[in-house]
């Protein structure tokens, strides 16, 4: 000790100190407006879809669609690690889909009902369309839920693959072919993800059981390549009546996104993009026209 | 004074229903009572001014917006809560009174303390975390004021807040009610259907009735004092006639009298020469007098005038800004 004084800190000046008051106060801040408001519901209704946040039996069925579309990828991915010389029998990106259809189709027929009817069945929808939101804006932010929900198994798997592919040194040669086929990837998700949320948008707004509206799905999905084979193979018309297959159409436009014929070589490739933006259209149509009529009024 | 909402010739007509019959309405500050029987109209007109139904004709203006015009603007300042007792059950209150906040546009870490604040100032900070589907029909009205706030509206609409509560339970929302609108500044617009409760809180009052406006003004103008004087006596059993002789005494003072069981509502005099009389009267009866006041009207004799007997409304003329018309 060389007696020299310790430095200390300066006693609180009379009246410096303060209360921070905490509970219920007034706002001024800055708000997010409609965007803001599109994003919270969107974002909200994927973490219902997923079971996030939610009990678990809620997590069940998801997690097992998801992972169905999944392990074909994984499956792929370690045979192309593991038997290096049976990678040239694998799918190609384009039949990978082949692989994961009824995963997609039955998660679609999931999606949508639990994201449209939920709300109309519990009164959220009332509650949404008194914020800044309005029937379009609301609608605009379910269809962003769908399609980036459909996403995670119409554009994760492929691109599982792509990567898988590429670390093991089997993917496609140089960076602009891989930049090509990832593009064409997300081009085929999006086509099938747009179709079938068209699809089962339309089906969800038309009923408040969701388990109806997952039914109307599937037979849809299921019986439409029944009455187009029918109609092509028994009644022998012409093949374009295969464009009345929704189960099929949206998949075999992802062959011809990537350069391939596909199941169907006799339909043109411009009457599979066609029945695809129209059966798109018309699901959207269907439920803006049904949202437009339905009296919100509490 | 600051105008909440206002219509001019305001009509909503559904297929087959007249909702909303030109409908002129000012709704200054404050708390202000939305009253009628169901199906006066009540909904009709939240629904108008929150923008999710579009009016037949006429006009209505909400915070000086234009609802069907400026609906996203306006719903930004507006907390509403709904009627209907559906939330989503397997959601958390707080998940649920955040999210909306959200939604009305509040960055994501002000929702979150704010959803919390919320829930306290209604009463559910130890619940907050519970799901929905588990809380007594008491805390999902509270839930639902609680998301009505949560995002600090300039004014709030609720649908029937009280609807399913318990005497106690209704005496609790009602003062918190209050306290949003003395403490925070909020103004607030309830309906109800429960005279009472709005006479209690309210500092204004709409009434409606079949989709017409029966009466509007502050409280103190249509449910304040009135001419008379009413008096209650107890039943005396060695003076049977004790509460006959009573009224003959009023009645041959020259005032007149209407009897309701033990209550007695005297007018035809000045206020002050009626205490004087009925005071006299009770004293010279030997009967017992158990209270004894100015009589005051109250939004049931509003109703019951606008009505009339036969619901021609003859017994009192409808008010429209306090005055009778």
């Amino acid at each position: 000790m060389n007696g020299a004084p310790v430095p200390t800190a300066p006693p609180p000046e009379r009246g410096a100190a303060s209360i921070v008051a905490r509970g219920f106060q007034r706002y001024d801040g800055e708000r997010s407006g409609v965007g803001g408001a599109i994003r919270s519901v969107a974002w909200q209704s994927i973490r219902a879809t997923l079971g996030i946040g939610r009990a678990g039996r809620n997590k069940v069925f998801p997690v097992i669609s998801v992972a169905i579309s999944y392990i074909p990828a994984i499956v792929f991915i370690g045979i192309a690690v593991l038997v290096p010389s049976g990678i040239t029998d694998g799918p190609t990106y384009a039949e990978y889909y082949g692989f994961i259809t009824a995963a997609i189709v039955l998660f679609a027929a999931l999606v949508a009902p639990e994201v449209l009817v939920s709300d109309r069945r519990n009164g959220m929808l009332a509650l949404y369309l008194s914020t800044p939101l309005h029937r379009g804006t609301y609608l605009a932010s379910k269809v962003l839920a769908v399609a980036a929900t459909l996403g995670l198994v119409t554009l994760g798997p492929p691109i599982l693959v792509l990567l898988g592919y590429t670390f093991d040194g089997s993917g496609p040669d140089g960076l602009r072919n891989w930049l090509v086929v990832l593009a064409r990837i997300v081009l085929s998700g999006v086509a099938i993800s747009a179709a079938l949320t068209s699809i089962s948008m339309a089906a969800s707004c038309l009923t408040d059981r969701r388990a109806f509206a997952a039914i109307g799905v599937v037979l849809l999905v299921l019986a439409s390549p029944i009455l187009a084979s029918a109609l092509v193979d028994g009644a022998e018309l012409s093949a374009n009546w295969r464009l009345l297959d929704v189960f099929s159409m949206p998949f075999e436009l992802v062959f011809r996104i990537f350069g391939e014929r596909g199941n169907f070589p006799e339909v043109s490739t411009a009457a599979v993009v066609a029945v695809n933006a129209a059966w798109t259209a018309a699901g959207l149509a269907v439920v803006v026209w049904r949202y437009s009529r339905f009296v919100i009024s509490r | 004074m600051t105008t909440i909402i206002e219509t001019r010739d305001l009509v909503m007509q559904f297929p087959g229903t007249l909702a909303l019959d030109r409908l002129d309405v000012t709704i200054p500050a404050g708390v202000t009572g939305l009253v009628g029987a169901n199906g006066a109209g009540k909904t009709t007109l939240i629904s108008l001014a929150l923008g999710l139904l579009k009016p037949t004709t006429g006009s209505i203006r909400v915070l000086d917006l234009d609802p069907t015009t400026q609906g996203p603007e306006l719903r930004a300042q507006i907390g509403y809560g709904p009627e209907r007792n559906l939330l989503p059950d397997d959601l958390r209150a707080y998940d649920f009174v955040r999210h909306l906040a959200e939604v009305k546009g509040l960055p994501r870490d002000e929702a979150r303390t704010r959803a919390s604040d919320s829930l306290y100032l209604v009463g559910l900070g130890e619940e907050r975390f519970r799901a929905l589907g588990t809380m007594s029909t008491g805390q999902r009205q509270r839930v639902k004021l609680a998301q009505a706030i949560a995002a600090d509206p300039r004014f709030i609409v609720l649908d029937e807040p009280t609807d399913g509560l318990d005497p106690v339970q209704r005496d609790e929302m009602l003062n918190i009610i209050v306290q949003i609108n003395r403490s925070f500044g909020i103004d607030v617009m309830l309906s109800s259907h429960v005279l009472e409760e709005v006479e209690r809180i309210c500092d204004n009052v709409v009434a409606l009735d079949e989709g017409r406006l029966v009466a509007q003004g502050s409280m103190v103008e249509l449910a304040g004092a009135s001419g008379g004087i009413e008096l209650e006596l107890v039943d005396v059993a060695d003076r049977p006639t004790a509460i006959d002789d009573v009224v003959a005494s009023i009645v041959a003072a020259g005032a007149t009298v209407e009897r309701a069981g033990f209550v007695l509502t005297v007018g035809g005099r000045a206020d002050a020469e009626l205490f004087d009389v009925a005071g006299a009267a009770v004293a010279r009866a030997g009967a017992r007098l158990r209270r004894l006041g100015q009589r005051r009207r109250t939004l049931d004799d509003l109703f019951i005038g606008a009505q009339g007997p036969g619901g021609e409304g003859d017994a009192l003329p409808p008010l429209v800004d306090g005055t009778a018309t």
